[in-house]
């Protein structure tokens, strides 16, 4: 018999997104039963690579209005106007919710919050703590979250389904990594809050958990996933390793240098104009492309790539701003940036689009919830600037938490007898592909082959053509991925039964980045296209769907909201 | 080779929910690598212990006559008793040492408004401190004084 | 990339509680490129040698805190340590002073009731309302905690700490560092509430000063002084309820 076990709350992901949800819910009922999900233990969530800051309007000169436009026209047009108004006014309060919780925040000399420069924003707005501001944030929520016992956690449980009754998302079945022992958690509404897939890519900043689960439970569940063809590219990741050396070198002042020693965002016309390095990620990247394809690169043995350099900021300001880039440059690239420029290519990073959310953090399905990365509320379009999203994943997994928890007041618990049922079937399922011997295909292989693919085809440059192909090989990989062999029969903490899980769910999302993106024949922010290289409004001035149906994903068209600026020329 | 530690070590204070195989000790503990200088550190305490005890029996004899005493003096005259002390003296110097090496981050940023001076400062406070009062009681008992 | 011109040998600890009565050894000889971290290694008998291989990891930037395991008989975070500093055989096994729960696999509970007893929050006597805005903290008042506020509860420190060996009790040292991170935050009032915890069994008095959890903590974080100084702040503290007695601060 199956175990189950029930709350108000179900929330799956225990980062930055998922634990600000669960507070939030706490903060309004105390007594509200909140099950927290997560296949990591919280604090080992990715939120804890992020490094730069998060973006609020703090200062004097700066106001809500500089904020939003800057966000909209980092967007290319593409983000819902309205989002973004709610975004910028609730983000001072998100970070200042984090600072009475502790979060470590820099300071000025009288005391205040120390704000830097970011890319693609106007002013300096940029909350941070040193060089890890996604450590310190996660840990202060994790820490935070402690406190209160109605928040249940459930660590290291590998949620597989949503559990659907009567149209409205009851639970999840979650495989409990430690027993191997699938498990069923119900809830009166649920929340994902999961991150992204950066994983489907071979190069990327991403850690090893983020392959797209809760994308592909909605997916999987009915909800559209949107915008999946916009995947941002960081400018400055480590060669080979792909580590994320963080956009606040540049905000504190850094050059990026070709390997003629020129400085080529201030010699050469790459659209950011006087913004130079402080450009949106897009430009930047294209930029980086192009003098690597003009032969104005490094070459390594890992590729070419250029030169991110912080000499002429000296040690003290390196020591005290940015002690992790220097770590971290020495220790996976052995290059100490005091002294030498550090390599730097770019690298797949974040993935703009998600799980369709409206402004409420709500989905399509009754009672589903999305916040964070694995979320699309459209407040990031077609290019995220950096340091919205650690602020995103505070507004919009508030408003989830809020929105959740009145949800769950009024509704009902569903017919316990189905969702036991459904939970079965999962358990069934799972233990099917738990050391199935039957197939010829390995995991590693299929992997291989999809980051080849994905990055082939849904590189920083796109043609329609590997775009296409890309869809068609990740089509194929899923017939294989049906074919997969295991090892590992064991019940306890087997890992390679998550990988093969995960890769599923992988899959799903290749398969919806591929196929968006070969459908949006323009370029516009991150979906930069060699064969169609300009904007297009007149006919693709909407938001990507993607539903799943058995047969291949299916596109829709949603509009989006404008309201207060139009689409303009985008150029910096 | 590797041994095991207490077998609660970091355990849940629910048992976990398989069977785990029982906590180890660090390979090098409690004599190789790392470890060596913390269980010399430790083991000083031996010498502390035996050295409380002869002062004890010292006091003792005092109550017993003077006979017992100058039995005591003669004994501190053996190689034995020299050699003794001549290793606790070694010890003292090394976990002074250690401890001195320590101390200074053992100390709070802050007591109240109170401050403490910089880390060397309090190093050589504590060094100076240290010969003082050694120079101090070896005057004391060379009878400089009284 | 993989010539196979260099060779390791990795000896690593399995062990299947469904299969193993107790931890044995295995044996894995693979080709090694120059720039891996031992990590590396492990991810590279996973796909193509023993899929059965079971360890945490995710971020391999030293910051999630997953990969902590004894390598060479050390406590290491294996995606920060270079495999060229090792010779032709590394040892790789899970983290001393833990349950075992598979493989290279710790039992990370009774560490979480830890970290969870020091009450690592914020406490107030009131709590501060949004709208009063950010509280003020000099850059020295943020100096004073800021080392402290830097740990990665990667547990490395509880393999090399001998007390932790020998009392199940002790908080450890990252979760009094952790606590301690609080008590010293000029925005905390909780200092009280946790030095009840920390002068209590298995408090900060258990630690022996071994400072060895500082020699390996992969952060610098230096938890002994953590630890030592909370030692010096519960004595003061205690000293402080005898003078002047709790009732008269409420």
């Amino acid at each position: 018999m199956i175990e189950v076990s029930r709350h108000d709350i179900v929330i799956v992901g225990g980062g930055a997104a998922g634990l600000r949800a669960a507070v939030a819910a706490t903060e309004i009922d105390p007594d509200v039963s909140i099950a927290l999900v997560s296949k990591v233990y919280p604090m080992r969530s990715h939120t804890v690579s992020a490094e730069g800051g998060a973006a609020a309007v703090v200062r004097e000169d700066d106001n809500f209005e500089m904020h939003a436009y800057d966000t909209v026209k980092g967007s290319d047009f593409l983000a819902d106007q309205d989002v973004i108004r709610t975004f910028v006014e609730q983000a001072p309060g998100e970070l200042t919710l984090l600072e009475h919780w502790g979060c470590p925040w820099s300071r000025n000399e009288d005391g205040t919050v120390a704000t830097r420069a970011f890319g693609g924003m106007s002013t300096k707005r940029t909350w941070y703590a040193a060089d890890k501001v996604g450590f310190h944030m996660l840990h202060t929520l994790f820490q935070h979250s402690l406190r209160f016992d109605n928040i249940v956690r459930y660590d290291e449980h590998f949620a597989t389904r949503l559990l659907v009754d009567e149209g409205t998302v009851r639970g999840v079945a979650a495989l409990d990594i430690r027993t191997g022992v699938v498990r069923v958690v119900l809830g009166r509404s649920l929340i994902l809050a999961t991150g992204g897939a950066g994983k489907i890519f071979p190069f990327t900043t991403n850690g090893s958990i983020k392959t797209g689960d809760g994308m592909s439970l909605a997916y999987r569940a009915g909800v559209a996933l949107k915008d999946m063809e916009f995947v941002q590219y960081h400018p400055t990741g480590l060669p080979g390793t792909g580590i994320l050396i963080t956009e606040a070198t540049r905000g504190e002042g850094g050059y990026l240098i070709n390997a003629e020693g020129e400085r080529f965002l201030t010699t050469r016309d790459y659209g950011v104009g006087s913004k130079a390095e402080l450009g949106p990620r897009d430009m930047i990247s294209r930029a980086i492309i192009q003098e690597l394809e003009a032969g104005r690169g490094f070459s390594g043995p890992y590729g070419d790539y250029l030169h991110l350099d912080l000499r002429h900021l000296g040690e003290a300001k390196i020591v005290a701003r940015l002690p992790m880039v220097r770590e971290i440059s020495k220790i996976y690239i052995g290059v100490d940036p005091v002294h030498e420029p550090i390599p730097i290519r770019p690298v797949v990073h974040y993935m703009m689009g998600g799980i369709d959310t409206d402004i409420t953090a709500a989905t399509s399905l009754p009672g589903l919830y999305a916040a964070g990365e694995c979320a699309s509320v459209s407040l990031n379009g077609a290019n995220r600037l950096g340091s919205n999203s650690l602020t995103e994943c505070l507004v919009f997994g508030a408003a989830a938490g809020r929105n959740a928890l009145s949800f769950a007041k009024g509704s009902s618990e569903g017919s316990e007898d189905a969702l036991r049922r459904q939970g079965e079937e999962e358990a069934a399922r799972v233990a099917a592909l738990r050391g199935k011997q039957k197939g010829g295909e390995k995991l590693s292989r299929i992997r291989g082959d999809l980051h080849k693919t994905m990055e082939s085809g849904c590189g920083v440059y796109r043609v329609q053509e590997t775009m296409d192909e890309t869809a068609r090989t990740v089509a194929q990989l899923k017939g294989r991925y049906a074919d997969v062999a295991l090892e590992d029969s064991s019940a306890v903490f087997n890992t390679e039964l998550v990988a093969a899980l995960e890769m599923g769910n992988m899959l799903d999302i290749a398969e919806v980045v591929a196929n968006s993106a070969a459908a949006r024949n323009e370029s516009r922010g991150a979906h930069t296209r060699r064969d169609t290289p300009n904007r297009d409004d007149q006919n693709f001035l909407y938001h990507t769907l993607c539903y799943f149906d058995p047969a291949g994903p299916r596109l829709e068209k949603k509009g989006v909201t404008l309201g207060h600026w139009e689409p303009e020329e985008r150029k910096y | 080779m590797s041994r095991n530690a207490h077998p609660d070590a970091m355990a849940p204070s629910k048992p976990g929910r398989t069977r785990t195989a029982p906590p180890q000790l660090p390979d090098q503990f409690p004599f190789g690598g790392r470890y060596l200088a913390y269980t010399l550190f430790d083991l000083t305490g031996i010498l502390y212990l035996l050295l409380g005890f002869l002062v004890l029996c010292a006091v003792w004899s005092l109550g017993s006559g003077e006979a017992a005493w100058n039995g005591v003096l003669e004994r501190n005259r053996s190689m034995l008793y020299v050699g003794f002390h001549a290793i606790a003296l070694v010890g003292v110097i090394f976990v002074g040492i250690r401890f001195f090496g320590f101390f200074p981050k053992a100390q709070p940023p802050r007591i109240g408004p109170v401050k403490p001076p910089p880390k060397p400062v309090i190093l050589a406070m504590l060094y100076a401190l240290w010969i003082g009062v050694t120079a101090f009681l070896s005057i004391v008992l060379a009878g400089g004084i009284f | 990339m993989s010539d196979g011109q260099q060779k390791k040998t990795f000896v690593v600890t399995r062990f299947d509680p469904d299969r193993d009565e107790a931890p044995r050894k295995q044996s894995y000889e693979i080709p090694v490129q120059p720039d891996w971290k031992v990590l590396d290694a492990l991810n590279f008998i996973k796909d193509e040698v023993d899929g059965t291989l079971s360890y945490r990891w995710s971020c391999r930037m030293a910051v999630c805190g997953s990969c902590g395991m004894m390598v060479n008989g050390e406590p290491r975070l294996t995606c920060k340590e270079a495999l060229s500093q090792y010779g032709d055989t590394v040892d790789v096994g899970p983290l001393a002073n833990f349950p075992v729960v598979r493989d290279l696999v710790i039992e990370a509970d009774g560490f979480m009731e830890k970290l969870t007893s020091v009450k690592p929050w914020i406490i107030r006597a009131k709590e501060r309302a949004v709208e009063e805005g950010p509280m003020r903290q000099s850059p020295a008042e943020h100096e004073e905690f800021k080392q402290f506020s830097l740990c990665i509860n990667c547990m490395l420190c509880y393999s090399a700490c001998p007390v932790v060996a020998n009392e199940p009790e002790f908080l450890g040292p990252a979760a009094i560092a952790v606590g301690h991170r609080y008590s010293i935050d000029s925005r905390d009032e909780g200092a009280a509430e946790r030095n009840e915890v920390f002068r209590g069994e298995g408090g900060v008095f258990s630690c022996s000063f071994a400072n060895e959890c500082s020699e390996v903590c992969p952060k610098n974080v230096d938890p002994a002084a953590a630890v030592n100084q909370a030692k010096f702040n519960a004595v003061i503290d205690w000293a402080t309820g005898l003078v002047l007695p709790r009732g008269g601060d409420e």
